[in-house]
């Protein structure tokens, strides 16, 4: 039986370093909140429950209250069913309209609890709590394409923990966290074609990383004063990851042979240019209140706040000067996001209702074609039960809040519309 | 199928009843009036470009974009649209590498001639603001726009407009670095005759009637390309910096100070390029054919000289935008600010450069359909701001991606063997601003050493200058004060 664990926990890892080719940011910034479809029903309200392996995503405090080995492993389904932008004067201008390519990304989780004895606890958490991809539509004419076609964050979390039960009532936990992380920025340069007085793409620009990685730690607690009350307070420390990697110039020729010749002639073109960048994720907290009203009926309020101003800038560093460095000013404020949610025990199974107000941590400025965010609200529905297996579904319905800004960095202004649908599916023995 | 057909009557009636006021759609202009809407200006007003007055640069003139904005079509704006390849023949980038910039062959023709009124764009090339209120003819560009009919300033008066958008000034000071010679009253207008000349076209609208406009203030004319481009050092064939013990050369010119090597603050203007491929500037013993001549050079002193002239004449344009509650475009602060930092327009790095800044046109001194559409943006922000409106900014799209954004060609007739920035181009380009011959000019610098005068006022102390400039304001009138 625990050989068999091991090796599904091996396939697990593997299936999930497969899957994990990109992941979509859906939480506010480029955070990812869901990773686990319990949790998720219930908007991430989750702090002061953690009672399933996920305990190791929302409050590691949790850990310590296990009392046998358990498996956790799932995916959440993230697409958008509408992802525009709207244009206004005096750049890219009314009319302008533009899309972003439908995501579909499917960030996995996996979780494995062994209680050592009846005081500590271990156990493992695999997932990626940041993820983003920004891809545009139609690049060739794309109104924004010089400051971004593309942006993809991929991350994975590989998190050991121990949790420690001081008393019936209060659970400690902590752990350590190996982040790996990869970014790819796409674009197109511009030339101001001395012919014409307009600019022409003389190239495209892929600017990949290596898979690097940093490393952090958490800690968290739980507290059950009374039967019917629980609290809890999870941390997450920052992590920096620098990261070496190449950046690619191919050529686009404008049809004039005069310029293409000196374009050639100026620019590095099929070469990887060694790069190196930093990148800062946020440390986050939670704090959240759990109260049992009835014996089946239980709701639940968590604050998180994440330090998102850890992300000011990126800094494209071409190190062997192959071409001038790059800024990326960001300059991010901390921002909280609000969770209620409410679990109600059926007679087969359990329904699970949340709802969360997610704070955009991005200024007007910075609203923009690399990333444009907003502040969201979440509804979401979820529906366990257990049988051979434990099954928990979960569905989140994330419109975002229309976006406009007319003081971004590049004079790239306009108004932003999303909408983002969430499906979790997650089982467990 | 009644009911079907009872909807389509009633999107028909709807739609006709949208109709009038989708066409009477007009901009939220706030407290101004732009019944009639007058523009006074010089080439930079006409939509000069590439050395020529051409309706592929009149027709997104700044006027012409800010009437558009203001009434949702270019329809009743009156210019006179002159046919390709323009008056004179527009400059065409022919090749570049080498660089060959010269002027399309022939002229084009007027096609408005015979408006049975004056033009709403009276811009002229090559006016000072002391031509506005004296110029009646003079050259064929002038004819073109004034037709005879008086001069600008009586044109617009006749006109009786609501709303004036006044843009003069450049000239005051351009003569002095395209001509790489700064002599007050020949390439740099005396500050009293400014402000006099101001006072008599502020008085003038007054007395007309004329309640609302915009002013602008005159750019640094020795931050644009046709100044800032050549560097004044010693450069090979292929165009880069000869190094000679880790030293760049300077090269060696006649300046306002006798002949010196050239050094930071200096500059070699695009019309050296003839001399330098004669050898000329290349000190011994690597060159023998001696120094660049004064008139392509613009030495710091001469910089500094036409810098404190354009901060006197705009000192006098702002007071007067600050007397006549006229909106006041600072155009010499927006163009300070996209030398020093270039403007990015999504991602796009626009800057004063030559050729690849985007903003000047081939003659290096006059806008680009985009600088114009910037300076008419700048127009409208200010005018939105003094009058509490909201006419729409002009969409950047149309110029940095669409057709309206190319440069004006002249159409086919090209003509092949100019080489660089060839004479001819340069001699047609100062035929329609009115620029000083080279004999003119070396006449009145002979005149003003010989009167001792001082060719510059580069020593005078600023207390003087101070005093000068209350003279001349208080001297100068003012206009309307609201």
């Amino acid at each position: 039986m625990r050989t068999r664990g091991r090796s599904r926990v091996a396939v697990g890892v593997a299936m999930m370093l497969a899957l994990l080719t990109a992941t979509a940011s859906h939480g506010a910034g480029f955070s990812i909140f869901e990773h686990g479809s319990k949790a998720m029903g219930m908007a991430g309200a989750f702090t002061a429950q953690a009672d399933d392996p996920s305990a190791m995503f929302h409050n590691v405090g949790g850990l310590a209250f296990f009392d046998k080995q358990e498996f956790l492993v799932g995916l959440t389904y993230i697409t958008q069913t509408k992802a525009d932008f709207t244009g206004v004067d005096p750049f890219p201008g009314s009319g302008t309209t533009e899309e972003l390519e439908t995501l579909a990304e499917i960030p996995p989780h996996l979780y494995w609890v062994r209680p050592l004895n009846e005081k500590y606890k271990v156990g493992l958490a695999i997932n990626a709590p940041f993820g983003l991809v920004t891809e545009w539509e139609n690049k060739d004419t794309f109104t924004g394409r010089f400051i971004s076609t593309k942006a993809a964050l991929t991350v994975v979390d590989i998190n050991p923990n121990v949790g420690i039960k001081i008393s019936d009532r209060f659970g400690l936990g902590f752990g350590a966290i190996l982040r790996l992380a990869e970014v790819e920025l796409n674009r197109r340069a511009p030339l101001i074609n001395p012919f014409t007085g307009q600019p022409n793409d003389v190239a495209t620009v892929v600017l990949e990383s290596d898979m690097d990685n940093g490393v952090g730690w958490q800690v968290g607690f739980l507290a059950k004063p009374t039967d019917r009350f629980s609290w809890g307070f999870s941390y997450r420390s920052t992590i920096e990851v620098d990261f070496g990697g190449d950046a690619v110039l191919t050529q686009i020729l404008t049809g004039n042979p005069q310029l293409d010749a000196v374009v050639a002639a100026s620019l590095p073109f099929n070469a990887g240019l060694p790069i190196a960048t930093s990148l800062e994720f946020p440390d986050a907290a939670s704090l959240g209140f759990a109260y049992s009203f009835t014996s089946n009926l239980l709701v639940e309020v968590d604050l998180n706040w994440t330090g998102w101003s850890s992300f000011d800038q990126v800094v494209i560093d071409f190190t062997n000067d192959d071409l001038p460095d790059e800024t990326l000013p960001q300059n991010w404020d901390d921002a909280n996001h609000y969770r209620l949610g409410v679990r109600y025990a059926g007679r087969r199974g359990e329904w699970r209702f949340g709802y969360v107000y997610d704070e955009t941590p991005q200024p007007d400025e910075g609203v923009g074609p690399l990333l444009p965010d907003s502040s969201r609200n979440g509804v979401t529905v979820g529906y366990g039960w257990q049988g051979r297996l434990n099954w928990d579904l979960a569905l989140m319905y994330l419109p975002f809040n229309t976006r406009s800004t007319s003081t971004n960095r590049d004079n790239y202004n306009g108004t932003y519309e999303t909408v983002a649908w969430l499906l979790g599916v997650t089982v467990g023995w | 199928m009644r009911k079907v057909k009872n909807r389509t009557l009633l999107a028909a009636l709807s739609l006709a009843l949208l109709l009038p006021a989708v066409a009477a759609a007009q901009a939220d202009t706030g407290s101004a009036d732009f019944s009639r809407f007058v523009a006074m200006g010089d080439s930079l007003g006409a939509g000069f470009m590439s050395g020529s007055l051409h309706e592929g640069g009149q027709r997104n003139s700044w006027p012409s974009l800010i009437y558009q904005q203001v009434n949702g079509s270019a329809a009743g704006f009156e210019q006179p649209l002159v046919s390709s390849p323009g008056i004179p023949g527009i400059l065409e980038l022919r090749s570049l590498v080498p660089l060959v910039i010269a002027p399309a062959a022939g002229f084009g023709n007027p096609n408005n001639l015979t408006l049975p009124r004056p033009y709403d764009n009276l811009s002229v090339p090559g006016f000072t603001m002391g031509d506005a209120s004296q110029t009646v003819t003079g050259n064929p560009v002038i004819d073109v726009v004034l037709r005879g009919l008086g001069t600008q300033l009586q044109q617009t008066a006749f006109l009786q407009p609501s709303f004036v958008a006044l843009w003069l000034g450049s000239n005051d000071v351009l003569g002095a670095a395209l001509s790489g010679v700064a002599i007050e009253g020949v390439t740099l207008t005396p500050v009293n005759d400014f402000a006099v000349a101001l006072a008599t076209v502020g008085q003038t609208l007054e007395a007309v009637g004329v309640q609302q406009g915009a002013i602008a203030t005159i750019p640094n004319v020795t931050s644009v390309p046709f100044v800032t481009t050549l560097p004044p050092v010693v450069v090979d064939p292929a165009g880069n910096p000869v190094v000679i013990d880790g030293q760049f050369i300077p090269l060696i010119a006649e300046t306002s100070t006798g002949v010196r090597p050239l050094g930071p603050g200096d500059f070699v203007l695009l019309t050296a390029t003839a001399e330098l491929a004669q050898g000329r500037g290349v000190p011994p013993p690597l060159g023998n054919a001696g120094p660049l001549s004064t008139f392509v050079v613009l030495d710091r002193d001469e910089v500094a000289a036409i810098q404190a002239r354009v901060d006197e004449l705009n000192a006098l344009i702002r007071q007067a935008a600050q007397d006549s509650g006229a909106a006041l475009v600072d155009v010499n602060a927006i163009f300070d600010e996209v030398v020093a930092e270039g403007l990015n327009i999504g991602g796009i790095e626009y800057s004063a450069d030559f050729l690849t800044g985007g903003l000047f046109s081939l003659d290096g001194f006059h806008a680009s359909p985009m600088g114009y559409a910037i300076i008419a943006n700048a127009f409208i922000d200010a005018i939105n701001a003094t009058y509490g409106g909201s006419i729409p900014p002009v969409n950047l799209s149309r110029f940095v991606f669409g057709v309206e954004g190319q440069l004006p060609i002249g159409g086919g007739t090209l003509e092949f063997g100019e080489l660089r920035f060839s004479r001819q181009a340069w001699r047609s380009l100062r035929k329609s601003l009115r620029l000083p011959t080279r004999k003119e000019l070396k006449r009145a610098l002979r005149a003003s050493q010989r009167s001792e005068t001082r060719r510059l006022r580069l020593s005078e102390r600023p207390a003087d200058r101070q005093a000068r400039l209350e003279a001349a304001r208080s001297g100068g009138g003012k206009l309307r004060r609201r």
